[in-house]
């Protein structure tokens, strides 16, 4: 048993301040196993693969600060840490360009810190968010050297910010084909040149841009890459010790990635994570706590959302308007669609204006008195996970009291009474309603999403409604917008047409009175 | 026979009221006499007023011997014809009832059953009049017996006469009655009663057939269909219910809905082809539109603005027939049923020596005779001088007799087994009938609001009187003093058995428990009253419980009462009555008690927050929600 070599230390040390760190650097020694492949019994070369190169140097020092003398050593692996730096941070870098591209700068995944952090090179793909790269034609050839992953960010593949969802199918840059084929370029690298880690840590951070982060086989495929046999603690003691933190580090990085995506791990990835971090180990704790919870977290959310994420566009306004309007009865239709189909404007783009009005909306709209304003109000934010819709009601000023409750009919219900002519009240015990203080509110007539928020397109949106809502051409419309919702730091400014989240619109100054029933006549159509 | 004593008056009895709409309830006024207990300082006790509302069930009504011997008949003929003439199976499988069966029942005089008011009666033969019989609503639920056996020829004959010319019967002036009436009593005229529309059920705001009054006042034009119409095909005159501008009292212009007459020959009538339904297949039952139909303003029924009235009335008061029609029905199924029971052999015993077959038989002659009970009872109080307003029990002998008839009619397909499915039998037939029991003439569950509300408006006023004369505190005395007697064990004595008791001894048990649920009743209604107050229109399932309970003691009394007066005179087979009623009684005792003992739970105690939340979380969803067995989520 290895366990001899405990009695030779000193016996202030266990209690000391020391130990850890020095239980640590014990454990994260050479724990070389023998296994079956060579592919992973290269892996482990005596220094820890994060102390290969520089830039993990860097990140090794910045999650574990007191590692076992990283600076003391630095500059020792810097000649082999030259070749490994050509491989791992290429494809580092490679998902990284692809995440950036996709998110844009947020550092809402660089949890580890080691990819936001590192500066000597992501500044130089951050930013240029519109740079791609021919993904796919890359997995055919060798793993791209340092200098050809410049090369591949041409510009043909710019991303048009007008296109309202850029995942067609069969698009080389997404997809769990685009991933695997990745994962297939990285394997034929020669085994053993390390960088293992900081290439899983990588390819989590790009897998959503691949499209792939709802995947159980992409997560395993990812624990494929990790060694099997050397980072299993040898025995008891060694176990108690915290061993491999770091690998254990990402192990758990990948979990929780796979927690965050709602994605259940199955029997492989456990099996997988077994060989890798052996039993009882911390990964291996949490993917059974995974495996026993999140089965039964799955169906919590009483209104799930697809699991694609939405882009703004028709798709998610429609989503968006559904899941408001909760009345299965309600219509959802297309004012506007964002391109003309006919006419002399065909092919050219217009905001596009969804709607969404129930039956019983119509029929208090019906009832309202022409001789009070409705409302055009917004823009309100709605999110639907990460996309954020602006919504316009349309709706009324409260009623006053006196119109609120009609006085019962008593020749309405041919067979039984619908009221009682008592004087007794309900009872305290069997009043069931809660105390609260009610907001009043007047009803709203009508909900719409549209492309852009200003009040033309609005406007039209009002007269569409009158088609079926003939009060609207008697009522007066009173456009309130841009209170409660709108971002302030956008201004009054030409509505992007088509694309992304529609810009609040100014309170512009009234362009034809406030009578906004009217069909407007210049209204492009 | 039993006599009507007085009885013993211990109970408080609130102060003679006056107003006719307190006439409707006669049950409640029973039940409300024990409520009363305690409010002997409150209102002055009224003897005279005790013993009526116990004369109301007990005795049993009786009718003359002439009146029997005309019913008899009246009656011999009329179920030969039955037997003989009808073919049911024919009429159901054409979907139509055959001209001459028609002509045979108009030959009969069974289309005039109902023109009841004697004075009518004399007033048609003075006119020279031929036609309506002028017969009693005892009458009219003796013929209904024989004439269910056939569901066709019964929804035919009740949509003609118990609503489709009721109108002009109850609100008609003498010159609609005499124009209208002589022909529809003879048949020559069938009348349908148009109501329902494609967006109104029971609900008089959303009735969308319009009339207007036409330039020169003497006419109003009439526009609109109405659906589901028993005899819109055959039909030529027809009560239509339309919307009409009416005046207020404070000069706004109104709409309120006006009865007319219209008859087919005004112009503009129309009808749909008749709908292929479920059960009662041959009856007619067909859309009607009305297109710019000229009716004359006299064929107004009531007065403009008043048809909500008549349609109430109407529709209460012509469902007491249901309970004997029931009761016909099932006792020709229990003849065929035992037929076979008794001759079919299995494992070397006959079927009717099964303990499972026995308690279908016993459960179906239960149900008859409770409901035959019922309606001749409610019957004989609407003979009574006065026109007195039983639409409650009428309501409550709807309720249980439909509900009664398709248990019976199911537990008879029991019995025959496969044989009971087929076709060529007509047992299927029954069963597809008695569906619609439970629908027409107001479904049951929108009977139960009204027995359950009638009843609690009307006990509501005497408890809010009482609150008023005696103030808060000693309400809430009395109350407690009444809780704590309960308690300690209270002997219910209403006065139905002892000395000067109303009952047979040999009911006496039966009428105990009777006694008890009805003092508790009123406990637990004085309890609801207190928790909900008005708000307990809202409360349907605590409703639908009360609904039930008294329907069950009505039908408690009805059984007893009659069980009573047949052991008195020494009827046939009085020993098999008593056996009846004691067992409908035992078995209603506990029924009652249960429901008492959830309503004086509250909700979260007696399941209806969960049942409340379930159908909420179902209708959201529109659907069933939960996952299939076979899911797995891991």
């Amino acid at each position: 048993m290895r366990l001899s070599w405990v009695r030779a230390l000193p016996r202030g040390l266990w209690g000391s301040p020391g130990v850890p760190e020095l239980c640590r650097s014990l454990c994260q020694r050479p724990a070389r196993a023998p296994t079956e492949r060579g592919d992973t019994a290269g892996t482990p070369k005596p220094r820890g693969p994060q102390r290969r190169h520089p830039t993990e140097g860097d990140t090794a020092r910045g999650d574990t600060p007191r590692g076992d003398g990283d600076t003391a050593r630095g500059d020792t692996p810097r000649g082999d840490g030259d070749t490994a730096r050509g491989a791992a941070s290429a494809w580092h870098r490679h998902f990284q360009e692809i995440r950036d591209k996709e998110r844009g700068p947020e550092p809402r995944d660089h949890r580890r810190g080691h990819l936001g952090g590192d500066t000597s090179w992501g500044g130089t793909s951050r930013g240029d968010t519109f740079r791609d790269d021919t993904f796919k034609g890359d997995t055919s050839s060798s793993p791209p050297p340092h200098h050809r992953s410049h090369q591949h960010h041409d510009d043909s593949h710019q991303q048009d910010p007008r296109d309202g969802d850029p995942s067609e199918p069969g698009s080389p840059r997404r997809g769990p084909a685009a991933f695997e084929a990745a994962l297939r370029a990285m394997e034929r690298w020669p085994p053993g040149r390390g960088g293992r880690l900081a290439l899983v840590e990588a390819a989590l951070a790009a897998m959503e841009a691949l499209g792939v982060e709802r995947s159980v086989a992409a997560y395993n495929a990812l624990l494929r890459l990790l060694p099997r046999g050397p980072w299993v603690p040898r025995g008891p003691v060694q176990r108690l010790l915290f061993p491999f933190p770091r690998q254990q580090e990402c192990g758990l990085q990948l979990l929780e990635q796979m927690e965050r995506y709602g994605v259940i791990p199955d029997a492989e990835t456990r099996f997988l994570l077994l060989g890798v971090f052996g039993p009882r180990s911390r990964p291996l704790r949490k993917v059974q706590r995974m495996m026993f919870w999140l089965p039964r977290f799955r169906h919590l959310d009483p209104h799930p959302l697809p699991p694609q994420p939405t882009r703004p566009g028709l798709a998610a306004a429609r989503l968006g308007l559904h899941r408001m309007a909760g009345d299965p009865g309600a219509t959802v239709t297309v004012i506007q669609p964002p391109v003309p189909d006919t006419g002399d404007d065909e092919g050219s783009v217009q905001p596009y204006i969804v709607s969404s009005q129930s039956p019983e909306q119509r029929e208090l709209l019906a009832q309202h008195d022409p001789a009070r304003a409705v409302f055009v109000e917004g823009p309100f934010p709605l999110w639907l996970r990460g996309t954020l819709l602006k919504y316009f009601v349309l709706r009324g000023d409260p009623l006053p009291p006196h119109l609120r409750d009609p006085p019962p009919d008593p020749e309405r219900s041919f067979y039984f009474p619908l009221e009682l002519q008592l004087e007794l009240e309900r009872g305290p015990w069997d009043d069931e309603e809660f105390d609260v203080d009610e907001v009043e509110e007047g009803p709203v007539f009508a909900l719409c999403v549209p492309g852009a928020g200003d009040r033309r397109t609005l406007a039209r949106w009002i007269s569409a409604l009158q088609e079926q809502n003939p009060i609207l051409g008697r009522a007066p419309v009173v456009f309130r917008l841009n209170e409660g919702g709108a971002d302030p730091r956008e201004g009054p400014q030409t509505p992007r047409l088509g694309t992304g989240t529609p810009p609040g619109a100014g309170l512009e100054p009234p362009e034809e009175g406030e009578r906004g029933g009217e069909p407007r006549k210049n209204n492009g159509e | 026979m039993a006599v009507a004593s007085p009885s013993r008056a211990r109970h408080g009895q609130h102060g003679r009221s006056t107003k006719p709409s307190e006439g409707r309830a006669a049950w409640w006024r029973c039940c409300r006499a024990e409520r009363g207990t305690g409010g002997r300082a409150a209102v002055p006790p009224s003897r005279a007023r005790d013993r009526r509302h116990k004369q109301e069930f007990f005795p049993y009504p009786e009718i003359s011997n002439e009146e029997l011997a005309e019913i008899n008949e009246f009656v011999g003929p009329v179920e030969k014809f039955f037997n003989e003439e009808v073919d049911s199976k024919k009429i159901d499988q054409d979907a139509k009832i055959p001209p001459e069966t028609l002509q045979g029942l108009k030959d009969l005089g069974l289309f005039g059953i109902y023109c009841t008011p004697i004075l009518l009666y004399l007033k048609w033969i003075c006119l020279g009049g031929r036609g309506g019989l002028g017969l009693s609503n005892t009458m009219y639920a003796r013929l209904g017996e024989i004439t269910s056996l056939d569901g066709s020829i019964a929804v035919t004959l009740a949509a003609h006469q118990a609503i489709g010319l009721k109108g002009i019967l109850i609100a008609g002036t003498e010159e609609q009655k005499a124009k209208y009436l002589p022909r529809l009593a003879s048949g020559e005229h069938i009348a349908a009663f148009c109501l329902t529309e494609p967006g109104s059920g029971s609900d008089a705001a959303s009735i969308q057939t319009r009339a207007t009054l036409s330039e020169d006042g003497k006419h109003f034009l009439l526009n609109g269909s109405k659906v589901w119409i028993s005899n819109g095909g055959l039909a030529s005159i027809f009560t239509v219910f339309a919307r009409t501008e009416v005046v207020d009292k404070d000069g706004q212009v109104k709409d309120k809905i006006t009865a007319f007459i219209v008859e087919r020959d005004f112009g503009g009538v129309t009808h749909g082809k008749p709908e292929d339904k479920l059960g009662i297949r041959g009856s007619n039952t067909c859309e009607v539109h009305f297109e710019n139909t000229k009716v004359p303003i006299e064929n107004v029924i009531g007065e403009v603005g008043g048809g909500f009235k008549v349609a109430m009335n109407i529709l209460n008061s012509g469902r007491f027939s249901m309970g004997s029609a029931s009761a016909g029905m099932i006792k020709k199924l229990i003849e065929l049923t035992s037929e076979y029971a008794c001759t079919r052999k299995q494992f070397n015993k006959k079927l009717s020596q099964f303990g499972l077959i026995q308690e279908k038989f016993c459960l179906m002659a239960v149900k008859a005779y409770v409901m035959e009970s019922m309606a001749y009872l409610t019957a004989g109080m609407m003979d009574r001088p006065g026109f007195p307003d039983c639409s409650v029990e009428a309501a409550m002998v709807k309720v249980f007799s439909s509900e009664g008839a398709w248990a019976c009619v199911s537990e008879a397909l029991q019995i025959l087994g496969g044989l009971g499915y087929m076709k060529d039998y007509p047992y299927e037939r029954y069963l597809r009938d008695t569906r619609i029991l439970l629908i027409f003439e107001g479904t049951n569950e929108i009977l139960r609001m009204y027995i359950a509300l009638t009843g609690m408006q009307h006990a509501g006023k005497i408890l809010t009187e009482k609150i008023k004369y005696k103030g808060n505190m000693g309400v809430a005395l009395g109350e407690f003093l009444t809780r704590l007697q309960d308690t300690l064990g209270r002997k219910v004595d209403l006065g139905l058995i002892g000395d000067r008791g109303v009952v047979h001894p040999s009911l006496q048990e039966s009428a105990k428990k009777l006694e008890e649920n009805v003092y508790y009743f009123g406990s637990t209604v004085r309890g609801l009253l207190s928790r909900f107050g008005k708000t307990i229109v809202e409360e349907q399932l605590v409703l639908k419980r009360v609904a039930d309970v008294v329907i069950n003691l009505y039908a408690m009394t009805a059984a007893i009462s009659r069980a009573s007066r047949s052991i008195s005179i020494g009827l046939r087979n009085h020993d098999h009555e008593v056996l009846l009623t004691n067992i409908f009684c035992t078995e209603a005792y506990f029924k009652n008690n249960y429901a008492m003992a959830q309503l004086e739970k509250y909700a979260d105690e007696n399941l209806d927050d969960s049942i409340k939340k379930a159908a909420k979380q179902i209708l959201e969803k529109r659907a069933y929600i939960c996952s299939h067995p076979l899911d797995k989520t891991f």
